[in-house]
Parts: C-alpha cells; structure tokens; sequence
C-alpha cells in the first residue's frame, strides 16, 4: 500500500518540476566515460588486430577496402589501400576474379576458404584465403573479413616432410634387404672367382666345347653379381648414417674427376653433347666425395636415358643465396610429367624398362644429398627437358 | 504563517495567442510534436488550426484523439505506445481538462515507464518529463496550470489523483478566442467548476496570500461576466472567465482543494459523472459544512457572490450561499444530485472511496466518510 498523500506533499517544497540539465550532465558524463572505454577497446581490438601474422582486409559489398592490418602492409607496398578494391590491390586486375571468396561469402553468408597461387614480387606464393561475413543486427553480411595467410613455406614442410616420411620407411626395408642379399651375393661371388681360377686346372682332355661352355657361364655370374652389388650398395646408403668421413670438396674438380671416369666408358658423340657451365669462383663444401661422385653419376645416366643421344646436357655449378653452392644437371629431354614429379625420388619408383631401370638412382642421390644437409629438387616440362637441382651448404670458415 | 510554495507554469494569455504554439513547442526542441485533443475540439476545428500552425513552423506531428471525458488508464498506455512508436517528443494537450490530464499521463509514462498507476499519490515522479505545452479551450480545469492529473483506473473504477509539481506544464497558452466555439452549456459547466477551484483553494488550510489574491479574483471576475458570457458570448466577457480561471488554476495547484472536489472525484470514478456538472450540485452543501470551520473566509467569499455585505460574517456568508444556488438555478443547470446520478444506494460506498482522495487534506473541517455522506443526502 502507498503512503498516503500528506499537506506537505501538496505544497512539496522539496520538489520542484524536475529539469533536464541534471539528466544531461549525467549523460555526458555517462557517455564520457563510455566513450573512453570504447576507444580503449578499439586501441586493444586494433592491437590485437595487428598482432596477427596474417594478412587482413575488410571489404565492402563492393570490394573496396575497408581496413588492413599491420600484416597487411608488411606484404604490400600499397600504404592506403583503403577505398580501392582488393583484386586492384591484391592481382592487379580491374575486374573481380572470377572465383572471388569474397564474393562468394556476400552470396552465401557463409565462411568461404580457398587456396590460391598467385605470383607476388615475381615469386610464386601459396595463399589460403578465408572470407567470413562481418553480419548486421539482421544477420545479413555487410562486410567481408578476408584473412590471406601465406602457406608457402608451410606448404613446402610438408611436402618435404611427406617425402622424407615415405623414404625413411622404404629405405629401411630396402636397406634390411640389401643387408641380407649381400652375404649370399659374397659367397657366391667369392666361389663363382673359385671356380674361375680353377678352369685352367682342368685336365687338358677336358671337352673344349664344354670348357668354353664353363668359362662364359662363370663368366656371366661374376658379371651379374656385380650388378647386383652395385644396387646393394646403392640401397646400403639409405642406412649408412654417417658412417662415411666429409672432406672439403670442390665440385668443379668432383665434376671433372667424374666426366674423366665415364670417358672411356662413352662414345665420342655422346661425349660431345655435355656441357659446362662451371663458376670458377665456387666455394667448396664439405662431403664424402665419392658419395658426391655417386650422385653426379647418377643424374648424367638419367640425363642420358632422358636424351637418348639426341640433346644436350648441361652441367653447371654456381652460389646460390650466397651460402649456399648448387650444381644443376640440365637436359633437353623427353622430361618428366607432372603427375610422376612428386614420386621421383621414391626407391624403386621407375618408368624404364625391367633390366634397364631399378628406380633407386634417384632415391640414393636424395639420401646422399640428405646427409650433406643439402637439397635436390627437380625442375621439368615434358617434352622439353628436366634440370635437377642438387643445393648444398658452402663450407663454414673457422 | 508556515513556509509556502507558489509556482506556475510560463503563461502566455491573450487572444490569438493560439497562433504562438508552434514556436513554443520549437523553442522547446520540437522535432515532431505528439498533439493530444479529443473529438470536441477536432470538431470545432481547433485541431486542424494547431496543426496548421504547427505546420507552418515545419514541425513534424502526429495526433492522437482517443480520449473521451474522464480519461482512462488504458488510453493513456495506447498514447504511450504512439509517442514511443513515431518517436515524438514534445507534447501538446488541446481542449478541457480530460485530453489535458490525458497528455500529463501520457508525458509521465513515457518518460518514466511502468503504468499510470504506479504514480498514483503525490511526487512519485523521478524523471523529467517530455516538455509540455497545454492549450485550454473551457476555462475550467485548470489543469493546464496546475500540478495534478485525474485518471481513471478502471478496474478498481477510482480517479486517481497524480500529484507533482513535474506535472506543472512548460507553457500554458490561454487564448479567450478557443471559448467561442463552446456551448452555453459547456460554458457554464466550466465556470462553476473554476468558481469551485477558486473557493475551495481560498479556504483552503494552505492557502497563502499569493493563492488567496487569486482566488478572490477569480471569484469576482466569474460572478461579473458568466451571465453575460452565455447570454451574448461576448468576447470581453469570454476572456474576463478566462483570465478567472487561469487564476483559479493557480490558486487550487498551490493551495488544493477541498471535500467537494474530493466527492466530485468519486463520484466521477463511480458513475463516469460529468466534473463540470457536480459542482452546482455539490457546492452549496459543501460550504455550508465547511462554514462553521472559516466563517470569516466564507463571509469574504459571500460578499463577493451577493456584490455586497449582510450583517454579521454568517450571514454573508450565508447569504452567499443562497445567492450561489440562486445563481446556478437561474443558469439552468442541475442542481439536484439525483438528476445527475440514477443509484441512490451506491452513495455510502462512493463517500468512504471520496474520504481517501488527496483533496480531503486540505479541507478546512475535518470530515469521515459520514459525513460526507450527509452531504450527499443534502444534495439529493
Ligand atoms: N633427366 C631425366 N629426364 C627425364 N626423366 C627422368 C630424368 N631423371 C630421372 N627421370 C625419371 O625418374 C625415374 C627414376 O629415376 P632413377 O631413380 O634414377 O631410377 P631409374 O633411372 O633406374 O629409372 C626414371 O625412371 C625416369 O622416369
Ligand atoms: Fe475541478
Ligand atoms: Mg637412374
């Protein structure tokens, strides 16, 4: 129950008509206080913003640049994108691009996310692109938060990562083969040389057709079983961890040891079709030079399969980054589709015919090169040639 | 004497002052203005000119003229709804005390929120309200000056009376020219009701020299100019009751009333009665209890409705009355309670209802619900 009205509240000289001036003052120090905070909030949202490595615009329904963040600006020369359009700023294209997350979030009201390779400054980079509609009170989007984060690098790991993944295990089966094969090989090879050194102890009424028979048969084994220990030897590198002793090496002189090797081996004409294109001032490095040798040699018999006697290959050394020594071996052959280019260095991965290819050339060079911190990759276009890459780290000075 | 309060809203009088509002309601930061009236005076034209005007200052306005005498709570909710939804902000109330009181609660909903009820009392208000301009058109009410509003709550059928000096309108705009369009009828209706305001305030036991002089103002100019206000509906005359009723206004809205508004009240929560028509009714018998309580104060009122002295205080005074019952049969208005009220029987409850409104408090006697209904019996 209210109290009831009394005398004095009829004259009410405590109340007056209650005024706006105290409401205002209020409200102005309300909003005051409010406004500080909100500008304290924008400070901390922008900070955080900024914080993030990855690169951030916020684009209108008509794909004019909003707001960047610091990211942004460390990527792009651009210092103020805001009003122009992202594929302005993005692609230098005055239209938007055909696949536009942007675009495609507006439409759908739904996060977009996209992977796209497009070049910046001339170089090839990886972008994942997420476009998030900002939404209004309605839930309709009225801005679009595109987030650009370069995946490059990371794309690069685990491609790498993948690879190094599948050599270690195939390797190491192959290296616990190998390991098996060789006792039986030895003892065949040592008795096969037994038996070799006996023939001429024959007696000499022995059948000389079956003498001749004899010969070549032993003949053939000791061959054979040489083959068969240069592939066991091959597939014993995927083990040796570090077994071997590094020396400094010059791999001009590497290049020249191993082209001295083969001559003998090589017709005049094919000899002809290698080229150099070495840098005379090339630092050396440091490595088991005949492991080096190995993957010199295995590059030019793929180049020479890769020609078939009809191209040129190009051996060429120079510095790469500075600290950083790379020999190339460059052909002009039948090259390598893209589909195989991501097998290539697989142990037994071949497309040569049986008894011609085994398919761990390239795995052995890629486990060498490993071993000297190094690198090897391969640049191809079928049809046109394939140049390998083998990058290793210069020597250290003391 | 004890320590009094006198105010009053900014008035603005004289005829054609009509023509002013809108720059009023700009002064007062008009962007759309919600204008309050009912049907009388959209009939009359009188809203057609506000709006005119209203117009011609570039003011946007929106108008809401669901209002019927004795203003209910629930038009009161569906104005606020309105100003809320067309986001009006000053409050222009037209026309006699209900649309007047209709816009003070319009005004105070809306700026203050809940329901009309929760301010039921006095000074129960914490926030400003919108700023308001009143326009009278009867010369009766009052309320335009004052700082009450009666609203009807339905369900429990009581008026409720809201008291705060926040109910004091901005500015009150008193044009003479608006009583041209009343009937006689309406006319007389008014003027009682502003001779009642002006003698319940001047007896009033808070009355101080700034009400009494208006009060007794009232009361002469009333006397001078009714009879021939109705008769030739001269101008002259309109503006003298006008100017008398504004004055009544500010006498009662700082002085109160007495226990003939407080039954006028009841009665008009109780049988939807007519305020303008309880008073010659009510007010004779009234000053009769009320008499033995202010003898010199009645003669000073009788003197002025005879036009002269008797001997003796109680004889004025007394004389007065009878020259008031006289007055108002010779208007031709009801001056029996049962012409204006059919329940006879509902009488006891309506008075213990009436002894509880805030207009008993400043009433010179003491008086129970008995007596009041004795009163009631007197004015049968
Ligand atoms: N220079 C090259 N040009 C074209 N294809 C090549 C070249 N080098 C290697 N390849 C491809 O890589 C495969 C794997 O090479 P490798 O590991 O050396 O095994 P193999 O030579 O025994 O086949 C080859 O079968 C061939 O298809
Ligand atoms: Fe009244
Ligand atoms: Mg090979």
């Amino acid at each position: 129950m209210k109290p009831k009205p009394t005398v004095e509240d009829l004259i009410g000289i405590e109340y007056a008509k209650l005024g706006f001036f105290r409401e205002v003052q209020e409200k102005i120090a309300e909003l005051n206080a409010t406004n500080l905070e909100l500008s304290r909030k924008q400070r901390h949202i922008q900070a955080i913003l900024d914080s993030i490595t990855d690169i951030m615009a916020v684009l209108s329904p008509r794909l004019r640049i909003s707001s960047v963040n610091r990211a942004f600006h460390d990527v792009y020369q651009e210092a103020h994108p805001e009003g122009k359009t992202c594929h302005e700023i993005f692609r230098h294209a005055d239209k938007p691009c055909s696949d536009c997350p942007a675009l495609k979030a507006f439409e759908t009201n739904q996060v977009f996310r996209e992977t796209v390779i497009y070049p910046v400054d001339g170089k090839n980079r990886h972008f994942e692109i997420t476009a998030s509609p900002l939404k209004n009170e309605r839930g309709q989007p009225c801005h679009i938060l595109l987030l650009k984060r370069d995946v490059t690098l990371e794309k690069e790991y685990q491609a790498k990562y993948h690879q190094a993944e599948r050599m270690a295990t195939v390797g190491v089966l192959a290296a616990g083969v190998a390991h098996e094969i060789n006792n039986p090989l030895t003892a065949i090879l040592g008795f096969a040389e037994g038996l070799k050194r006996r023939i001429p102890r024959l007696p000499e009424d022995t059948n000389r057709e079956l003498l001749e028979d004899f010969s070549e048969y032993v003949a053939i084994i000791l061959k054979e079983c040489g083959r068969c220990q240069e592939i066991v030897q091959g597939l014993l590198t995927f083990s040796r961890e570090g077994s071997s002793e590094f020396s400094r090496v010059s791999l001009n002189k590497l290049v020249g040891d191993t082209i001295k090797l083969l001559k003998n081996h090589l017709k005049h004409h094919v000899r002809d079709l290698i080229r150099f294109d070495l840098d005379s001032g090339l630092p050396c490095v440091r490595g088991d030079e005949s492991q080096l040798k190995q993957v010199i040699l295995n590059l030019l018999f793929n180049a020479f399969d890769a020609t078939q006697e009809k191209g040129f290959i190009t051996l060429r050394t120079f510095v790469n980054q500075g600290d950083r020594v790379c020999l190339s071996v460059e052909d002009t052959g039948c090259g390598i589709p893209a589909h195989h280019l991501n097998k290539l260095f697989e142990p037994f991965f071949t497309t040569k015919p049986v008894g011609k290819g085994v398919g761990i050339g390239l795995s052995t060079c890629y486990n060498i090169v490993r071993k000297h911190h190094g690198e090897i990759f391969v640049c191809s276009h079928e049809g046109v040639g394939s140049t390998f890459h083998v990058i290793l780290p210069r020597e250290k000075h003391p | 004497m004890e320590v009094r309060k006198f105010s009053i809203p900014e008035i603005i009088f004289g005829r054609g002052s009509l023509q002013y509002a809108g720059l009023c309601a700009r002064r007062l930061g008009a962007e759309k203005v919600l204008l309050v009236s009912d049907r009388g005076l959209e009939e009359a034209g009188w809203v057609d000119r506000v709006v005119e005007i209203l117009d011609h200052e570039k003011l946007h306005w929106i108008y809401y003229g669901d209002i019927i005498s004795n203003p209910r709570d629930f038009q009161i909710d569906k104005g606020v709804g309105f100003y809320h939804r067309h986001k009006a902000d000053v409050i222009i109330g037209l026309g006699g005390g209900s649309p007047m009181d209709a816009a003070k609660g319009i005004a105070l909903v809306a700026s203050n929120g809940g329901r009309i009820q929760d301010y039921e009392g006095a000074n129960r208000i914490h926030q400003p309200l919108p700023p308001m301009i009143f326009i009278p058109s009867t010369a009766g009410s009052g309320s335009d000056i004052s700082q009450f509003a009666i609203i009807t709550d339905v369900e429990r059928r009581v008026k409720m009376s809201i008291i705060s000096r926040t109910l004091v309108p901005n500015i009150s705009i008193i044009d003479p020219l608006l009583l041209q369009t009343k009937s006689r009828k309406l006319i007389v209706a008014a003027a009682i009701d502003a001779l009642c305001h002006a003698i319940e305030s001047y007896v009033s036991t808070i009355a101080s020299p700034f009400t009494e002089i208006q009060s007794l103002k009232a009361m002469q100019l009333i006397m001078k100019n009714l009879k021939r206000a109705t008769e030739t509906r001269d101008l002259n005359s309109l503006e003298q009751l006008s100017a008398a009723s504004t004055a009544a206004g500010m006498a009662f809205s700082n002085a109160g009333l007495g226990v003939e508004h407080a039954i006028a009240h009841s009665l008009g929560g109780i049988f939807d009665t007519l305020h303008g028509l309880v008073h010659p009714v009510l007010l004779p018998p009234v000053m009769r209890f009320n008499l033995p309580a202010c003898a010199q104060k009645m003669a000073q009122v009788g003197e002025i409705l005879l036009g002269k002295k008797r001997r003796g205080a109680q004889a004025t005074a007394l004389g007065g009355i009878e020259k008031l019952e006289e007055f108002c049969d010779t208007m031709g208005v009801q001056t029996r309670l049962r012409d204006i009220v059919n329940e006879h029987a509902k009488l006891p409850d309506m008075c213990r209802m009436a002894v509880n409104d805030a207009c008993l408090l400043t009433n010179p006697r003491q008086a129970t619900w008995e007596d009041l209904l004795q009163i009631c019996e007197e004015a049968w």
